[in-house]
C-alpha cells in the first residue's frame, strides 16, 4: 500500500513533537521545565510550514480515507495558528501555576492531532477517533486545576457528558453503517440516497450522529457543559475549548454532514436551522445576565455556534443544491476563521488579566483602561467584533452568512437572517456593557497595574491588528472558494 | 426457532436481567458486579452472531480489565459504597427516559429491519479482520495508539499524588479546599495574595 | 458453529455446579457455632480498630489498573495482526513497532515519573 507522507505531514510533526515534549519534560528538572513550550511552539511552526506546502494540492491517502484538499487545508491552518496562540498565552500561566507542565503540553498536541485530521477524514471510524482525540486530552487538561475542586467538578461534568454523546454518536455511526454497509463518507451517500432515505431509523441514526457533533460545539440542547467547564478549566485550556474544538466539530460537522448526509439534507437542513435559532437565542439570553467575564464569554460563544449553525439550515438535497450548500460551507469557513482571531483575543486579554489579580468578574474590569491601555483596547476590538461592529471582522462575518441566505432566497431562510440580526442586537447590550466598565467605570482602589508580557502583548496585538485588517479588508481571506470542494465530492 | 435462536434469546435474557439488576441494586458493589455479567453477557450475544473475535474482545477488556477498574474506582473514593450510598431522587425520571427511549429505538429497529428475510450468519473470521484494520485501517489505528498513549498519561496526571510541580515533591503540607467563587473567597484570596503567606495562596502567587 | 462452544458451556455449567454445590453441603454438613472472636474481621490476630468496608484503597492500584487496561487493547489488537503477520510483511511489522513503540512510551513515561514505585 502507498501511502502520502507528505499529506501526513503536518499531523507526523506534531505526533513527535508531542512525544519530544514529553520526552523533554521528563529529563529537564525545575524552572527549566517551562522551556517545553518553545520546544512545543517550534514544532508548531514547522507544521504550519508543512500546512502552507500543501495549499493548493488535491492528495487523497490511506484508500479515500484521507483527503488533504483546499477545505482541510485552511482549517489545518486555522486549527494550527490557533495552537500557536494558546502556546503563547500559556507559557505563563503554566509555568506560574505550578501545572504539570510537560503533560499539559504533550495532551495539548495530541487534542490538536486530532483536530488536524478531522477536516481531512473521509470516514466514519477515522472521524470517530480524530473526535476522540481531540477529546479525551481535553477532559484530562480541564480538570488540571486538581488543588481546586471547582476544576474537578468541570472536568466530571464535561466528560459525563462528552462520553454520552460520544456513546450516542458511535450508536448512530454504527446504524449508519447497518444501511450502507460502509463507513466511506461517500459510499455512505451513495448507498442511502433513494429510498432508503425515508426509513425512520437512517434519519433517527443521523440525528444521533449529528449530536454527537453538536455536543462538541456546544449547541443548546447540549451546552449545558461549557459555562462550567470554561471557568472551572485553566484559562488558555478554556480559549481551546472555545475555539479549536469548536472549530474542530464544525469541520466533522461539515465533512459528515455534506458528504456523507447530503441525500438526507432536506430532513437535518431545516433541524440544524431550527437548532441555530435555539442556540443563538438561548446564548444570548443567558449571556446578558452573566457576572464573570468567562462565564459570559462561555455563553457569547454558545450563541455564536448559534450563527455558524445558520448556514447548516440552508442546506438542501436534489438540482441546483450544491450552488446553496458550496455558499453555506464557505460562510461557515469564513464565520470560522474570523471567530478564532477575535475570541482567542478576548480570552487572551482576560488571561491577562486574571494572571496578576485572580480576578475575573466583570466588575473588576472597571477602569482597565488605566491599567493597561493596550489590553483595554484589545478588549474593545474583539468583544466588538464579536458583536459585528463596522471596521472589524465580526462584521463581515455576520454578512458572509447573510449572504450564504441570499444565494437562493426562501421562507426560512428570512427567517433565520431575521434571528441573526435581532441576536445580534440583543449580544450588543452584553458586549458595551463590558466595554463600558473597561472605559467608563473608576478601577477600584488597590488594583495594580497591569503590564502583559512579551508574549500576551504579541498575542493580543497581532490578533487585533488582524481583527481590524480583515474588518476593512475582508477579501484577504473571503477569496477561497476552492474550500468548497468537498461538495463536488458528495 | 433454531437453535441459534434459542442461544440468542437466553443469553440476551442474561445480559437484560444483569443490566436491570446493575441499576436496581441497593449495593454499589453489587451493582458494580451485576455490570460485569451484562457484559460477560453482550459477549454471549456475540457468539450466535458469529463474532468471535469480538466475543474474545469482549471478555478480555470489558470483563478482564473495565469492571476490574470500576471496582477499584469505587474503593479508591471515600464515598459510601454500601446501602447508604444511592439517593433515588431521579427515579422517576431516569425510568422514564430509559423506557422511552427502549420503546423508540426498538419501534424503529423493527420498522427498518423488522420484515427482512433471515439468513444463516457467517461472522468474518479473524485474518480477514487482520488484513482489514491493518491493509485498509492503518490511519486509524495509528492514531489509536496516540488516544491511548494520552488517555494513559492523563489518567496518571490526575490520580498522582498532588506535588504542585511535575517532578519534585514539595514539601509544604497543603489543605485541599474547595474555592468558591462568591465575593468572600475572592476577598481571602486577595489577602493570602497581599500578605504572601500561607500554602494556599501559591497558585495564586 | 455454535456447537464448538458446547465444552465451554459444559465447564460453565460445571464450575456454577461446583460452586453452588459447595455452599449447600457445607451449609448442610458443616457444624456452627459462632462466637464474636470468629465473627470479627481478621486482622493478623490484632484486634479490628475500625469499619474495614468503609477504608480507601491506594491509587496506586488505581494506576497499575490503568496500565493494565492500556496493555490490554495493545494485546487485543496484536492477535488479528499475528494471524495475517506473514502476508502483512514488514508492512504490517513496521504499524506494529509504531503501535507499540508509542504505547511503549507511556510505560517509559510512568517508570520516569516514579509511577510504579511502591513506597
Amino acid at each position: 500500500m502507498q501511502i502520502d507522507f507528505i499529506a501526513i505531514l503536518p499531523e507526523i510533526i506534531l505526533t513527535v513533537t508531542a512525544l519530544l515534549v514529553l520526552a523533554a519534560d521528563l529529563a529537564l528538572r525545575g524552572d527549566a521545565k517551562q522551556f517545553v513550550n518553545p520546544l512545543a511552539g517550534l514544532g508548531t511552526v514547522a507544521a504550519i510550514i508543512a500546512t502552507v506546502a500543501l495549499w493548493g494540492s488535491e492528495r487523497v491517502t490511506f484508500g479515500t480515507m484521507y483527503v488533504v484538499d483546499d477545505f482541510a487545508v485552511l482549517f489545518k491552518l486555522l486549527f494550527l495558528g490557533t495552537l500557536l496562540a494558546i502556546l503563547a498565552i500559556s507559557w505563563r500561566y503554566i509555568a506560574e501555576h505550578r501545572f504539570f507542565q510537560g503533560e499539559y503540553y504533550f495532551l495539548l498536541l495530541t487534542s490538536f492531532i486530532g483536530m488536524l485530521l478531522m477536516p481531512s477524514s473521509r470516514d466514519l471510524i477515522m472521524l470517530f477517533i480524530a473526535l476522540e482525540t481531540v477529546s479525551v486530552p481535553a477532559f484530562v487538561m480541564v480538570g488540571m486545576r486538581k488543588r481546586d475542586l471547582y476544576s474537578s467538578e468541570s472536568a466530571l461534568k464535561f466528560f459525563l457528558l462528552g462520553v454520552l454523546a460520544a456513546a450516542l454518536m458511535l450508536f448512530g455511526m454504527s446504524m449508519v453503517y447497518g444501511f450502507a454497509g460502509t463507513t466511506d463518507l461517500v459510499g455512505i451517500a451513495a448507498a442511502i440516497s433513494g429510498e432508503t432515505a425515508s426509513v425512520p431509523l437512517l434519519l433517527g441514526s443521523v440525528m444521533l450522529v449529528l449530536v454527537g457533533f453538536g455536543f462538541k460545539i456546544s449547541a443548546v440542547p447540549f451546552h449545558f457543559w461549557a459555562p462550567d467547564t470554561y471557568s472551572g478549566a485553566p484559562m488558555p485550556v478554556a480559549a481551546m475549548l472555545a475555539v479549536a474544538s469548536k472549530a474542530a466539530g464544525f469541520a466533522g460537522l461539515v465533512v459528515v454532514a455534506f458528504i456523507a448526509f447530503e441525500p438526507v439534507a432536506d430532513v437535518w437542513g431545516p433541524m440544524l436551522g431550527v437548532l441555530a435559532v435555539l442556540t443563538m437565542t438561548v446564548g444570548n439570553l443567558i449571556a446578558l445576565q452573566q457576572r464573570d467575564l468567562i462565564r459570559l464569554l462561555a455563553y457569547s460563544s454558545v450563541a455564536q455556534a448559534g450563527y455558524i449553525l445558520i448556514p447548516f439550515g440552508l442546506a438542501r438535497t436534489g438540482p441546483g443544491a450544491a450552488v446553496v450548500n458550496a455558499a453555506a460551507i464557505e460562510a461557515v469557513v469564513f464565520y470560522l476563521i474570523a471567530y478564532a482571531v477575535m475570541n482567542v483575543g478576548a480570552f487572551a486579554v482576560a488571561i491577562a488579566v486574571e494572571r496578576r489579580t485572580g480576578l475575573r468578574s466583570i466588575a473588576d474590569y472597571a477602569g482597565l483602561s488605566g491599567r493597561s491601555p493596550l489590553l483595554a483596547m484589545g478588549m474593545t476590538v474583539f468583544l466588538l467584533s464579536l458583536g459585528g461592529a463596522p471596521l472589524t471582522v465580526g462584521l463581515w462575518a455576520k454578512f458572509a452568512i447573510l449572504e450564504a441566505i441570499a444565494v437562493d432566497i426562501t421562507l426560512f431562510g428570512i427567517v433565520l437572517a431575521g434571528f441573526l440580526v435581532v441576536n445580534s442586537v440583543i449580544a450588543f447590550f452584553y458586549y458595551l456593557k463590558v466595554v463600558r466598565t473597561v472605559w467608563m467605570d473608576e478601577a477600584p482602589a488597590g488594583l495594580p497595574q497591569l503590564q502583559p508580557g512579551f508574549n500576551l502583548s504579541a498575542v493580543v496585538v497581532v490578533l487585533m491588528v488582524g481583527t481590524l485588517v480583515l474588518g476593512v479588508l475582508p477579501g484577504l481571506v473571503t477569496d477561497f472558494s476552492s474550500v468548497i470542494s468537498i461538495v463536488a465530492a458528495g | 426457532m433454531t437453535g441459534h435462536d434459542v442461544v440468542f434469546v437466553l443469553v440476551g435474557l442474561l445480559t437484560a436481567g444483569g443490566a436491570v439488576l446493575t441499576v436496581t441494586s441497593k449495593n454499589l458493589m453489587h451493582a458494580a458486579l451485576f455490570f460485569a455479567v451484562t457484559l460477560g453477557g453482550i459477549a454471549g450475544v456475540f457468539l450466535p452472531l458469529a463474532a468471535d473475535f469480538l466475543a474474545l474482545v469482549q471478555i478480555v477488556v470489558y470483563v478482564g480489565a473495565v469492571a476490574v477498574l470500576f471496582m477499584f474506582g469505587l474503593m479508591l473514593t471515600r464515598a459510601p459504597i454500601g446501602r447508604e450510598a444511592l439517593d433515588g431522587q431521579n427515579r422517576g425520571l431516569a425510568m422514564a427516559v430509559a423506557g422511552g427511549l427502549f420503546v423508540v429505538l426498538s419501534t424503529l429497529v423493527i420498522g427498518a429491519f423488522g420484515d427482512l428475510p433471515t439468513a444463516e450468519v457467517t461472522g468474518p473470521r479473524i485474518d480477514d479482520l487482520g488484513i482489514a484494520i491493518f491493509a485498509d485501517w492503518v490511519l486509524p489505528f495509528e492514531v489509536l495508539s496516540m488516544l491511548l498513549l494520552a488517555a494513559l498519561i492523563g489518567a496518571i496526571v490526575l490520580a498522582r499524588r498532588e506535588t504542585g510541580e511535575s517532578g519534585e515533591e514539595l514539601t509544604v503540607t497543603r489543605i485541599e479546599m474547595a474555592q468558591d467563587r462568591d465575593p468572600d473567597a475572592l476577598e481571602r484570596e486577595q489577602a493570602a495574595l497581599t500578605s504572601g503567606s500561607g500554602g494556599d495562596g501559591e497558585e495564586h502567587a | 458453529m455454535l456447537s464448538e462452544y458446547l465444552p465451554v458451556l459444559l465447564l460453565f455449567g460445571l464450575a456454577v455446579a461446583f460452586a453452588v454445590g459447595s455452599l449447600v453441603v457445607s451449609s448442610l454438613v458443616g457444624p456452627r457455632v459462632p462466637n464474636p472472636t470468629k465473627l470479627a474481621a481478621y486482622e493478623s490476630g490484632n484486634i479490628p480498630l475500625a469499619d474495614v468496608r468503609n477504608t480507601r484503597f491506594s491509587v496506586k492500584f488505581y494506576m497499575v489498573a490503568m496500565l493494565f487496561l492500556i496493555f490490554d487493547i495493545e494485546v487485543v489488537f496484536i492477535y488479528p495482526w499475528a494471524v495475517v503477520f506473514r502476508e502483512l510483511g514488514w508492512f504490517g511489522l513496521g504499524q506494529m513497532a509504531l503501535f507499540i513503540g508509542i504505547l511503549g512510551v507511556a510505560f517509559v513515561y510512568e517508570i520516569g515519573r516514579g509511577g510504579l514505585e511502591w513506597d
